[in-house]
């Protein structure tokens, strides 16, 4: 058999299964035929131009002081972190507040990889029958595969999604300003109904049906 | 043949996606890689500037396709990484170049472990992981500049081992381990190296590794003890300083090497990001040889596009001996050269 660069044969031998496995990966890492074809819930800006999802419940049936306590304890099931002191906004000490993350994964039918992730902060706050929160100080940091395999932030300074980031990334960016809309309005549900769940005390112990084999 | 075989890894492939989402306590088969090409010219028309890639002169060449799978399930995870291409193959070590019976290697094995966290602090690994030395790696998605330093090209690219990681606070680790021979799929001689790495974080943004390798090759005359400083700091959104810091010993007068490399990055925008990478290196005496060392600029640029990165660079070397060849092929100190690549990450 001839080949047409024959001096270079064995490179060729040598680079060809692994040129088909990456076409067939990026046939099916297409984050276009991928995404969640799910109602976006797109992000808004408030006065100061800053992305946010506000909301405001004011059907509530728990005092405000249950609502709390619920609020504290959604925060510890999800590990958010109260903000520090030199991150709380000035005029906002009374009201509860974490910060948060989502992680943003590129994503081709069961297969993906976290490509990034977002930070933001979440203020919640209780008046008479209703409360309020919002999710706001969106940040994006972009992940790296580090020299083990895993993907690790490539920074740990966020960028703002407020930021434009030019022609030439204009829709990848817009991709996360979605996502980042989908996932706070999916928290956002989680939230609401954990605050509005009924507390039911949980059994000592932990119950299991039995199936007798000895009389049938 | 080798068809099929690619189809029984799709598969296999489609087959674990399948069994993850089965499996409640697993995370999906993760895939990711990276494919790249260049074109480098040096300006003495030689290829003069030789560390470990991006070699061809006036030649738009290929670099590597890396694909890399993880898998976590529970506790447990494991990570393959194979590369393709001169960049993986000839250029990493172990590789097929000029042994005749190796020559139809066909790939190099980046990572290959597996991982066990024992306890939220604890975790055992085994298996054939990238170094922990140095700043540089192999994937040049790893890199801000393309071509590499000496000091990347002087130590260990791979090692083979088992290590135990523990995590004391956000602040402080440690690592310990025992290892093969550098760059060796298995040992001839037995686990003879020893390797620990401290790692800490003094701010938000600071981390510095302090690490040892040290342990007698197969076949060598002395004890091979390398020290390293890696540490890189992220000072602003936009400014990061890096900074490459090791010395490499072989005891018996059989030299080795030390040298220290800078890295300034600042980021224009979130897509346009200029480096500079200073280094200074320096090969140690041996009997009848004295060292020499060389200087080292190269001047990078970063233009993103999604999942693409072009890479262009310029780079000027000068060595305390005339290591470099002009165009006639006379001997000269210096050498510079100019740089194109194409970097896709997915």
């Amino acid at each position: 058999m001839h080949f047409k660069f024959n001096y270079n044969h064995e490179l060729y031998q040598a680079i060809w299964p692994g040129a088909f496995l990456f076409l067939f990966l990026l046939m099916t890492v297409s984050p276009s035929a991928a995404q969640n074809k799910e109602k976006v819930e797109e992000l808004k800006k408030d006065e100061k131009g800053k992305y946010i999802y506000y909301e405001i419940v004011n059907e509530i049936t728990a005092p405000a002081d249950s609502l709390v306590d619920r609020a504290h304890a959604f925060f510890k099931l999800k590990k958010m972190s109260p903000l520090t002191a030199d991150t709380i906004p000035a005029g906002l000490n009374d009201q509860l507040m974490r910060s948060g993350k989502f992680i943003i994964s590129r994503t081709a039918f069961v297969l993906s990889h976290p490509s990034g992730e977002i930070l933001y902060n979440l203020v919640f706050e209780t008046r008479g029958s209703k409360y309020r929160f919002w999710l706001t100080d969106f940040q994006f940091i972009p992940y790296q595969r580090d020299r083990y395999g895993n993907f690790v932030p490539s920074t740990t300074k966020g960028i703002p999604l407020e930021k434009s980031p030019g022609k030439l990334n204009a829709g990848e960016w817009s991709d996360y300003v979605s996502d980042a809309g989908r996932q706070s309005a999916a928290f956002a549900a989680g939230f609401k109904e954990y605050l509005s769940a009924s507390q039911q005390a949980k059994p000592l112990h932990k119950s299991t049906s039995i199936i007798s084999t000895k009389s049938w | 043949m080798k068809m099929k075989s690619l189809f029984t890894l799709s598969a296999l492939t489609m087959s674990a996606a399948t069994y993850a989402q089965e499996t409640t306590t697993s995370t999906p088969l993760q895939i990711s890689g990276s494919a790249d090409v260049y074109y480098k010219y040096d300006f003495s028309k030689k290829p003069n500037i030789g560390t470990s890639f991006a070699n061809d002169q006036n030649s738009v060449s290929i670099g590597m396709i890396d694909l890399a799978l993880k898998k976590t399930t529970g506790k447990a995870s494991f990570v393959g990484e194979l590369s393709f291409g001169p960049r993986g193959q000839y250029g990493s070590i172990p590789n097929g170049e000029g042994e005749t019976g190796n020559a139809d290697n066909s790939f190099h094995i980046q990572n290959l472990y597996m991982s066990y966290a024992v306890t939220g602090k604890l975790a055992l690994t085994a298996g054939y992981m990238s170094t922990f030395i140095g700043y540089e790696v192999i994937v040049p998605t790893g890199n801000f500049n393309y071509s590499t330093s000496y000091l990347f090209t002087s130590g260990p690219f791979q090692n083979a081992g088992i290590r135990a990681n523990y995590v004391f606070s956000p602040k402080v680790a440690l690592m310990v381990g025992l290892f093969n021979d550098w760059n060796a799929y298995k040992d001839v001689n037995g686990v003879t190296h020893f390797g620990a790495q401290l790692t800490v974080v003094p701010v938000e943004g600071w981390t510095a590794y302090f690490n040892v390798l040290s342990g007698r090759a197969s076949g060598a005359t002395g004890t091979g003890t390398i020290y390293d400083l890696t540490s890189a700091y992220q000072v602003t959104e936009k400014v990061k300083i890096g900074l490459n810091a090791a010395d490499y010993a072989v005891t018996n007068d059989n030299g080795g090497y030390s040298g220290v490399a800078l890295y300034l990055q600042n980021a224009f925008t979130p897509n346009f990001s200029l480096g500079l990478r200073g280094e200074y290196f320096q090969t140690k005496d041996v009997p009848d040889l004295k060292g020499s060392n060389v200087k080292s600029i190269t001047l990078t640029a970063n233009l993103k596009s999604g999942g693409l990165t072009f890479i262009p660079e310029v780079r000027f070397d000068n060595g305390s001996t005339a290591r470099f060849v002009k165009n006639n092929l006379d001997p000269t100190k210096n050498a510079s050269q100019f740089s194109l690549a194409a970097v896709y990450a997915f």
